[in-house]
């Protein structure tokens, strides 16, 4: 029997189409990259500022990477990004798992309550005024654990995590009761184990949050710049001496900007493989039914 | 007697969960302190509350007074004026990409547009700002180093009234755009292939499978994503918050930040927990209304 050919697979016009729809591909491919790939490569550029657009730094150096990592004022704010992206993970991971294992108990007393109140602030906060004011009341101004408790539990995350545990066959909870396992060792020998693959997701969603996290610095830490983690360092090394010629950064090179860009950016690049899978992956499993 | 004996389980019950309990507390503790306790704060609404501590109920004043203020009415426009056009432009190119990638066949390409156009997303608005202010500036910025190259003047994409929205817009589309395309990628995927091959068979071309198969499976998809985008209306926030400056206050300043400079920068606590408040009433009516128009169209409820 001759296979016959689709109808239109291989018309002109089809044709026309494709090559059409890869240039259109390419075209925003390179919008997104010029902008990063300018900044990565100038930042290795002692010239950089005279070009449009070089794919190799005319003269390269890397004598702006030498200042970051020389100059206190700016080692300070990487460190600082270091201890919170780090410590801020560790705790939203510990009291994310440990609420998600209780939600994960069928039989649980007040499931419901428990599940519920943490659903409701998905919709409902409120707001960065009254926020702010408690964390003011509580005495966590100016204190880097402000701005990491904050945001110990997300409520997404949380319920990724509680199906995650959830889809542990129920067989293998009775087994480890009735071999005389404590709540808190079938989490840590059987739980954690079993869910590497979901908390490595929520793992590295917290880390990229928190390294990214701005404005709680600005709101929270208000009168000891050198608790700044480095997002606030940037912001005040880039956009505020073009905009509002802040003094103490303006002596800053192109280089040394673009440079401490690269700094921020390179972490998010080496996670991002990872992150990009579980994202994908936990959108399409939590998110939105289509 | 049943009674008794249900306590008695009950109890029982608890008591085999107390450990669980215990392991919630961090979790239960995190929602009461940062999440429902503030909530009692927004009492502070209706307050005098200032610098100077906690005055006498004023009742809804605050709100009256904040209708009045030039500040807030201009940031009440901008951020209807920055979110709708901002939406309106990234559904249009998040539909026509999700589209486009879904018709290409090669994997591996597929896979590598889809991985750089993602990328943005996870960079901080800090970062982004900071890659668009050293671009886009006036002294050696790539763009105006080009304009010069063409013969122009240089512009001041950030600092300057006329620019400023079309930029930001322009700069927002950069890092969200190909993120948004994630939903539409995913809900394409999921549609039954035998519909085009039976679509193939009537005699059906690429246009007319697109516009008779694969637009109304997107249907219930754009509807969510919208009211999605209308609950955050409000949100707009860390964007603008790194890309306006006092030069472009008039066109840029949005509720949030509005909210940020009365309440923190000049202590006005109440009222800016009554313009935050203003702002959650608004966002929820219109999430809700939208919603019950959604649901008298289609006979259901997406929400």
């Amino acid at each position: 029997m001759v296979k016959r050919k689709s109808l239109n697979q291989d018309s002109v016009p089809y044709t026309v189409f494709k090559v059409f729809n890869v240039t259109l591909m390419l075209l925003i491919v390179t919008v997104i990259m010029i902008p990063l790939l300018k900044i990565i490569i100038d930042s290795f550029d002692g010239k950089a500022s005279e070009t449009i657009f070089r794919l190799l730094p005319a003269d390269f150096t890397v004598d702006a990477y030498k200042l970051i990592f020389s100059r206190p004022a700016i080692l300070r704010p990487l460190l600082i990004s270091l201890f919170t992206t780090i410590t801020g993970s560790i705790i939203a991971m510990t009291v994310t798992a440990l609420y998600a294992y209780g939600l994960a108990q069928r039989d649980l007393p007040g499931r419901g309550f428990f599940m519920n109140i943490a659903l409701i602030t998905m919709v409902f906060q409120a707001g960065m005024i009254p926020l702010f004011l408690v964390v003011n009341k509580l005495g966590l101004m100016n204190n880097l654990f402000a701005v990491m408790l904050v945001h110990a539990m997300d409520a997404y995350y949380l319920i990724l995590l509680k199906n995650f545990f959830e889809g542990i066959p129920r067989s293998i909870f009775d087994a480890a009761e009735i071999d005389g396992c404590s709540p808190i060792q079938t989490f840590l020998r059987i739980v954690l184990p079993l869910s590497k693959p979901g908390l490595a997701a929520i793992g590295l969603f917290y880390i990229v949050f928190f390294w990214n996290q701005f404005f709680d610095f600005i709101l929270y830490i208000q009168t000891k710049p050198e608790l700044h983690n480095f997002q606030v360092f940037l912001r005040s090394l880039v956009i505020e001496t073009d905009t509002q010629g802040l003094e103490g950064f303006s002596f800053a090179s192109q280089s040394l900007k673009n440079s401490a860009i690269t700094v921020s950016i390179i972490p998010v690049l080496v996670l991002y493989p990872f992150v990009q899978k579980h994202f994908v992956k936990g959108i399409n499993l939590g998110g939105v039914k289509g | 007697m049943k009674s008794g004996i249900d306590k008695n389980t009950l109890l029982k019950r608890f008591n085999r969960y107390k450990m669980f309990y215990l392991l919630m507390l961090p979790g239960f503790m995190f929602l009461v302190i940062f999440r429902y306790v503030p909530m009692l704060g927004l009492k502070y609404a209706f307050y005098d509350y200032d610098l100077r501590g906690i005055g006498d109920f004023i009742g809804f004043e605050h709100f009256l007074d904040a209708f009045k203020t030039e500040g807030f009415i201009r940031a009440f426009t901008n951020t209807l004026l920055l979110s709708t056009s901002n939406i309106c432009i990234q559904m249009t190119l998040i539909i026509t990409i999700s589209l486009l990638l879904n018709e290409i066949r090669n994997q591996l390409f597929k896979k590598f547009v889809q991985t750089v156009i993602y990328l943005p997303h996870f960079l901080s608005w800090v970062v982004v700002g900071a890659v668009f202010n050293l671009l886009l500036s006036r002294q050696g910025g790539m763009v105006n180093n080009f304009i010069k190259f063409l013969g122009n003047d240089p512009l001041y994409f950030l600092g300057d009234a006329k620019l400023w929205r079309g930029t930001f817009l322009f700069i927002i589309s950069w890092r969200e755009v190909g993120w948004g395309t994630v939903i539409f990628l995913a809900a394409l995927s999921g549609i039954d292939p035998q519909l085009y091959e039976a679509a193939k068979i009537d005699g059906a071309n690429r246009w007319r499978q697109m516009i008779n198969i694969t637009l109304p499976h997107l249907v219930p998809v754009i509807i969510i994503v919208l009211i999605m985008n209308l609950a955050k209306i409000f949100n707009l926030f860390e964007s603008v918050f790194v890309l306006y400056n006092p030069l472009v206050y008039k066109v840029s300043d949005v509720i949030q930040t509005y909210v940020y400079r009365s309440g923190i920068r000049e202590f006005r606590f109440g009222y800016a927990t009554a313009v935050g408040l203003a702002r959650s009433v608004i966002a929820f009516i219109l999430v809700f209304g939208t919603n019950q128009i959604v649901k008298r169209l289609r006979g259901e409820s997406v929400l």
